[in-house]
C-alpha cells in the first residue's frame, strides 16, 4: 500500500469517526422547543401519539462513548489507520508463529522422549500409540478405515494382520508412509481367454481355500506360471514387489470369484501417497508405532 | 451550538434527505475499504511455482464450480494454528490469481481443500466422488457418479482459455492450440481429479520463521 492510498484510509477514517463523534457530542447539547404540553409538538396518528422531549438515557451515552473510545483504542493499538501497525504490532502471522511456538514448548519435551526410541518400543507405549492413532484417524483412515482393517473399495490393505504387502518390519512400514508405495498389477485379458480367467480365479481361490469350484482350480494350475513372476510359484506374493500373498485369505479388492476375474482381465493399479512432506518423520513414527502395535498384538488397548 | 435544532428537524422531516445523509455516511465505509482493492493499492502477483491451469484442470476447475463443491468445501487455509495443523501452510492471495472466481469460500461442512492435491491416490478420488460412503461410511457428501459418463467439451475449453488469456492470464498460442487435444475424449470425472490433485502443489509458501512479527 503506497502513501497515497494509506493516507486515503486514514481521511476516510478521520472524517467518519469525526462527524459522527461531533454529532454525538453537538446532538446532546441541542435544546428542543418544548410546547405548553411538555411535547416537542410532533404528532401521529391525528394526534393520537404525541412526542414527548427527554434527556438521552445515561445507559445510551455511556455505552456511545464506550464504542468511540474502543474503536479510537483499537486503531491506536492494532494495525486498520492505513498504513499504520498499530503500537503493539500484533499481524495475524505473527499470532500463528507465537501460537506455533507456544504450542511446540508444550509437545517438543513429550517428542523429544519418543526420539531415539524404535518403534518397536514406541508400540508399547500407550501415549505414543494414542498420538498415532489420532494422526492415523486424520490422515489415513480415509483408506485404511479408522481401526486399520483396510478397504476394498480402493484396495487399501487391512494393516491389523499379519500379512503385509511390502514387509511388516518397522523399516517397511516406516518406508511405506514416509515415501507411499505404488503397485501395479497388469491387465491379462489380452492374453487370457475368458474360460482361462474363471479357471485361473478358481484356482487363486484355492490358494487360501476359498470356496472354489476343484475341477476348474486344478485346470487353473497350470495358467498360473505367468502370475507366478510376481506372486511366486506357490502363490506367496514378493514384498520387493508389493505382489500379495495369494495363500491367505485377506483379499486387497474382495475376494469372490467376480472380483477376482475383474483383478485378472482389467489389472489393478494401487498408490500409497508419500507422506515425508506432508506430515514430516517425527509424526510418521508414531503413526508407524500404532500400526505395529495393532498388527503385533501388544497395543490392543489403546484405541 | 444549542440553536441547532432547525438542522436536526429538517433531517428529521425530510426522509429523502435522511436518506441521502445515511448512504453518504455509510459509503465512506466502502471508499475506504473497496476503492484501494479496485484500484490496485495491494497488487497481487502469482506466487512462483504458481502456473495458470492446464486445459484439463481448468475443465476440472469449472465443473468444482459448476457442481458448487465450494459450498460444503472452503480452499482457505487460515492463519490459526488448528488449521496449519491440520491442513497445512496458510494460503495466500498470491496462490489464487488465476482462480475465477476465486474458491476460499467461508463454509465447511466438508474439510478445507486447499492442499489436498496428492493427499489422496487417484484411484481413491474415483472412488469417494462415486460413492463417498464407500471409503468414508459417515461421510454425507452427496455421489457424483455421473462425471465418469460425461465428456469435457474441448471447443468450449479452448474458448475459455482464450476469454482468460484476455483477462491476463499469460497462456501461450501452444497452450490454447493444444488444449483441445489434451481434454477430447477425456471425461468430466478425469478433469475433476485433474483438479484436485494439482490443488496445493508446488503452491505452499515457506513456513514462516518461528519468531517473525511475533513482538511485543
Amino acid at each position: 500500500m503506497n502513501a497515497f492510498w494509506s493516507a486515503w484510509i486514514m481521511f476516510l477514517v478521520v472524517l467518519n469517526l469525526g462527524i459522527t463523534l461531533f454529532l454525538f457530542v453537538w446532538g446532546q447539547s441541542v435544546r428542543i422547543p418544548t410546547q405548553a404540553d411538555g411535547t416537542s409538538g410532533h404528532v401521529w396518528a391525528h394526534g393520537v401519539l404525541r412526542e414527548g422531549v427527554r434527556r438521552l438515557p445515561l445507559w445510551w451515552v455511556l455505552l456511545s462513548a464506550a464504542m468511540f473510545a474502543i474503536g479510537i483504542g483499537y486503531l491506536v493499538l492494532y494495525p486498520g489507520f492505513g498504513a499504520y501497525k498499530g503500537l503493539i504490532g500484533w499481524s495475524a502471522h505473527g499470532q500463528l508463529a507465537q501460537d506455533t511456538a507456544a504450542n511446540r514448548a508444550k509437545l517438543d519435551p513429550v517428542l523429544q522422549g519418543y526420539d531415539g526410541r524404535s518403534i518397536e518400543q514406541l508400540a508399547a507405549m500407550p501415549d505414543a500409540t494414542r498420538m498415532g492413532h489420532r494422526l492415523f484417524v486424520d490422515n489415513c483412515a480415509a483408506c485404511h478405515g479408522i481401526e486399520g482393517r483396510g478397504n476394498h473399495a480402493v484396495g487399501a490393505p487391512d494393516l491389523t494382520d499379519a500379512d503385509w504387502l511390502w514387509g511388516g518390519t518397522p523399516e517397511a512400514i516406516l518406508t511405506s508412509i514416509l515415501d507411499g508405495r505404488r503397485g501395479t498389477m497388469p491387465p491379462f485379458e489380452g492374453s487370457l481367454a475368458k474360460a482361462d480367467v474363471e479357471r485361473l480365479a478358481n484356482y487363486v481361490q484355492s490358494l487360501s481355500g476359498m470356496p472354489q469350484s476343484p475341477s476348474r482350480a486344478a485346470e487353473g494350475k497350470a495358467l498360473f506360471t505367468t502370475c507366478s513372476a510376481c506372486h511366486g510359484p506357490e502363490g506367496k506374493g514378493n514384498p520387493a514387489l508389493g505382489a500379495p500373498n495369494l495363500t491367505q485369505p485377506h483379499r486387497l479388492y474382495g475376494g469372490d470369484l467376480a472380483t477376482l476375474e475383474q483383478t485378472i482381465r482389467k489389472g489393478r493399479s494401487g498408490t500409497m501417497p508419500a507422506w515425508r512432506d506432508r506430515l514430516g518423520e517425527r509424526d510418521v513414527r508414531l503413526i508407524a508405532s500404532w500400526i505395529y502395535a495393532q498388527s503385533h498384538g501388544d497395543g490392543a488397548a489403546t484405541h | 451550538m444549542a440553536g441547532g435544532y432547525k438542522y436536526f428537524e429538517a433531517i428529521e422531516k425530510h426522509a429523502g434527505l435522511l436518506g441521502i445523509l445515511t448512504a453518504v455516511m455509510v459509503s465512506i465505509g466502502g471508499l475506504a475499504e473497496i476503492t484501494p482493492l479496485f484500484m490496485r493499492a495491494h497488487e497481487v502477483k502469482a506466487a512462483p511455482g504458481v502456473k495458470p491451469y492446464d486445459a484439463l484442470r481448468l475443465a476440472g476447475k469449472d465443473i468444482y464450480v459448476r457442481e458448487g463443491c465450494y459450498l460444503c468445501h472452503t480452499q482457505m487455509i487460515r492463519a490459526l494454528r488448528a488449521e496449519t495443523e491440520r491442513y497445512g501452510p496458510y494460503s495466500t492471495a498470491e496462490e489464487s490469481v488465476y482462480d475465477r472466481p476465486h474458491q476460499w469460500g467461508s463454509k465447511r461442512t466438508g474439510p478445507d481443500l486447499a492442499r489436498v492435491g496428492g493427499k489422496y491416490s487417484d484411484e481413491w478420488q474415483l472412488v469417494h466422488l462415486k460413492d463417498p460412503r464407500a471409503v468414508m461410511p459417515d461421510s454425507n457428501m452427496p455421489a457424483y457418479p455421473w462425471l465418469t459418463r460425461a465428456l469435457v467439451d474441448p471447443d468450449e475449453v479452448t474458448r475459455k482459455m482464450r476469454v482468460l488469456r484476455m483477462l491476463g492470464d499469460p497462456y501461450t498460442d501452444e497452450d490454447i492450440a493444444g488444449a483441445a487435444s489434451a481434454v477430447g475424449g477425456r471425461t468430466e470425472m478425469e478433469a475433476l481429479i485433474a483438479y484436485l490433485q494439482g490443488l496445493g502443489i508446488a503452491n505452499e509458501p515457506k513456513p514462516a520463521a518461528p519468531a517473525q512479527g511475533a513482538a511485543p
